[in-house]
């Protein structure tokens, strides 16, 4: 149980540093766009976890899985759109480069985590990925 | 005995034009991932564009005169065909297409196929939008690089667009083993 509980105590510290940088690259610059960011990765898990169970039974997981499909699709469009948001915004001159760059950093890193602790807690029962 | 039974018949139209990888089951999961994140590259290239002409300026060391051209709902038009055209080719159940026989009554399977034209026709009908666009609006204009680059990121998003389907087709009509196994 002590490791499970280093990876939790890590996952935290990971989490919180991401959402540092976000906060950082907006409060830096008084330009409150990026905090955009965070909303983003924080939401990119969501249609996985939604669609994930609508697969129907074990006989048919790959045959009628288009419910599974879609949820996957808008989880990396979500994923996609939270790098492209500072680079976009940057390339327009909305927000500094520093600004982009550590809106980038933290939301990866958020997102990073999410992923982390469902790889490291997944129940072993489902065959979903 | 077992050869396929309608590999080439000159009738039908609109067969499922790729042939039938067996491509295990993470690549489906990796294609359909490749294609939503093609679809927000494209959204996102085109959307770049429009919030550049929204805050475009001429440089800081020159006179300030305003921009020539700023992308207008016209720009937006071909970006909505393709997307449309996405929609429709998606919501196409692929096992219609093949046609086989016992699958539901022969006028489905003929609807099945020109919805699935109407859809490749839009997505086709919104590249050449957005090239034509490009030629008449941008580039026999004569404009600096800075404001060409707006028609660019549309044909690009059309590119990227069809791209996103073509992978999302693949990954879906590509049949898992468990498939395999039960219709063997």
């Amino acid at each position: 149980m002590s490791a499970g509980l280093k990876t939790v105590i890590l996952l935290s510290f990971v989490l919180a540093v991401g959402f540092l940088l976000i906060i950082l690259s907006c409060a830096l610059w008084a330009n409150w766009l990026p905090l955009l960011v965070a909303l983003t990765f924080v939401l990119a898990p969501l249609p996985n976890a939604l669609f994930a169970h609508c697969g129907g039974d074990e006989f048919s997981s790959y045959e009628n899985s288009g419910a599974v499909d879609l949820g996957r699709f808008i989880t990396a469009t979500i994923v996609i759109t939270g790098f492209a948001f500072p680079i976009v915004l940057t390339h327009s001159e909305v927000i500094r480069p520093a600004a982009c760059a550590m809106s980038i950093l933290g939301g990866g890193l958020v997102y990073g985590t999410i992923l982390a602790y469902s790889a490291a807690f997944r129940q072993d029962d489902s065959e979903f990925d | 005995m077992s050869l396929p039974r309608s590999d080439y018949d000159p009738r039908r139209v609109c067969l499922n034009p790729f042939p039938d990888v067996n491509l295990g089951k993470h690549r489906r999961t990796i294609g359909i991932y490749l294609a939503g994140a093609l679809f927000a590259l494209a959204n996102w290239t085109f959307l770049d564009a429009a919030i550049l002409s929204a805050h475009a300026h001429a440089p800081y060391d020159e006179p300030q005169i305003p921009p020539p051209v700023h992308v207008q709902f016209v720009d937006w038009v071909p970006g909505f065909c393709s997307l449309f055209g996405m929609l429709i080719v998606n919501l196409i159940d692929k096992d219609r297409i093949r046609g086989e026989d016992g699958f539901g009554d022969s006028r489905a399977v003929w609807r099945a196929r020109l919805f699935l034209f109407i859809g490749f026709a839009l997505m086709a009908g919104g590249l050449a939008g957005s090239v034509s666009l490009l030629v008449l609006k941008y580039v026999m204009k004569d404009y600096p690089e800075q404001y060409t680059y707006y028609g660019y990121a549309n044909v690009s998003q059309n590119v990227a667009l069809m791209l996103s389907a073509v992978v999302l087709w693949i990954a879906q009509s590509a049949q898992s083993e468990f498939d395999y196994n039960l219709t063997l």
